[in-house]
């Protein structure tokens, strides 16, 4: 577990106060994270930055509106949530936005210099990834990528518990059959 | 169809409840297709894992400068403008205080009466009385103001032979300079041919 002298709450506490320098470390914290989650809901490394430099001048300039600091992981994905979106309508307003894919293919180059996993199974999953309806994709993202619980998951997405469980586990079906085999034969 | 005492799934992402968890544990072990199935998701999930989290191209430039930051006055002054309740209480404030001063304050006196008074002390002055007035007060400043021109004058005429008398000196006590140093010039040119 890593140590922090300085706690996010704390952080949270000062950045409303107007402490730019605790805002930046708060920034510093979260920026990966937060880049790494629209990168995989949008396919594009260029949108990704766009947007999270965008999410982080939202929420520094909505941090007083933050009740709780507790809170503030899932209040920021929901700006990150709602930024993305407002990206995908602006781009194609005359489509719903449940037919918006993303644009590119980003995610299927995306294999670490140091990872130990084969690059067929890294692009089959981003393939997997690609075949799932932007719904499902994200929950499988704020899921099992970035570890967010049911509750806050309903919260950033803004809607019911029961329907990010179905959006989960539907995508967790089809990507098991997608890679299952695919796996085994990764690790073989 | 999974025979879990709980959704299995909600068991792997590690949703349920520690009771809960540790029942569908318990019924794991003994039943081979929940462990089955219970596989399935775990390749699935190392899968997806598989796909690392990228470095962030760019760190985000966030701004930093003092500059930027605004001082605790403008902190306030911008929570005072943005918080109904302080204004609204600053304004009840403010009325409060007009009231005090207004309670407090001397009342003025009565203007029209006043006027009234002014003008019945003024009694009814005929033109010829005027005229009279006027002229006499003419006959008077007239000899006054003259005297003040030739006084004036006198001293400006003086001022102007002062300063004509110092000018005079000046130029003389430099023509004596000049005539002391020709006299000089002449006398070290005579020692000089002299000398030859």
């Amino acid at each position: 577990m890593i140590f922090r002298a300085v706690e996010d709450a704390d952080l949270i506490r000062q950045a409303a106060r107007g402490s730019v320098e605790a805002y930046n470390l708060l920034v510093s914290r979260w920026e990966k994270r937060v880049y790494n989650y629209l990168l995989r809901i949008t396919g594009n490394r260029e949108d990704a930055l766009d947007l999270t430099q965008d999410v982080f001048l939202k929420a520094y300039q909505n941090l007083r509106k933050l009740d709780d600091p507790g809170r503030f992981t899932p209040w920021l994905y929901r700006i990150a949530h709602n930024e993305a979106y407002s990206m995908f309508r602006k781009r194609r307003p005359e489509t719903d936005v449940e037919d918006i894919e993303p644009g590119g293919t980003g995610m299927g180059i995306t294999v670490g210099g140091s990872s130990v996993f084969p690059i067929e199974l890294s692009l089959a999953v981003a393939s997997a990834l690609e075949r799932l309806s932007p719904e499902q994709r994200e929950a499988v993202v704020l899921k099992i990528y970035q570890g967010f619980k049911f509750e806050e998951m309903a919260e950033i997405l803004s809607c019911p518990i029961s329907t990010v469980k179905s959006r989960l586990y539907t995508a967790l079906e089809l990507l098991k059959i997608e890679l299952s085999p695919v796996k085994a034969r990764g690790l073989s | 169809m999974s025979c879990s005492p709980f959704d299995l799934r909600d068991y792997f992402l590690r949703e349920l409840a520690d009771p809960q968890q540790r029942q569908v544990e318990a019924h794991v072990k003994v039943c081979q297709q929940c462990r089955e199935e219970l596989d399935r998701l775990r390749i699935t999930e190392a899968a997806l894992v598989s796909l690392r989290d990228e470095e962030i191209p760019q760190r985000i430039a966030f701004v930093s400068d003092k500059i930027f930051e605004p001082t605790p006055w403008r902190r306030w002054w911008a929570a005072f403008w943005g918080s109904t309740a302080r204004l609204g209480f600053a304004a009840a404030a403010l009325l409060s205080v007009a009231i005090a001063i207004h309670a407090f304050r001397p009342a003025p006196a009565p203007i029209g009466r006043e006027n009234s008074r002014a003008a019945a002390a003024v009694a009814p002055v005929s033109e010829d009385e005027i005229r009279q007035r006027i002229q006499a007060a003419v006959d008077k400043a007239i000899p006054e103001i003259e005297a003040r021109y030739a006084k004036r004058a006198d001293q400006l005429v003086k001022a102007v032979e002062l300063r004509h008398l110092e000018e005079r000196r000046r130029i003389m006590a430099w023509a004596d300079r000049l005539d002391l140093e020709d006299k000089a010039t002449r006398m070290s040119a005579y020692n000089f041919r002299e000398s030859k």
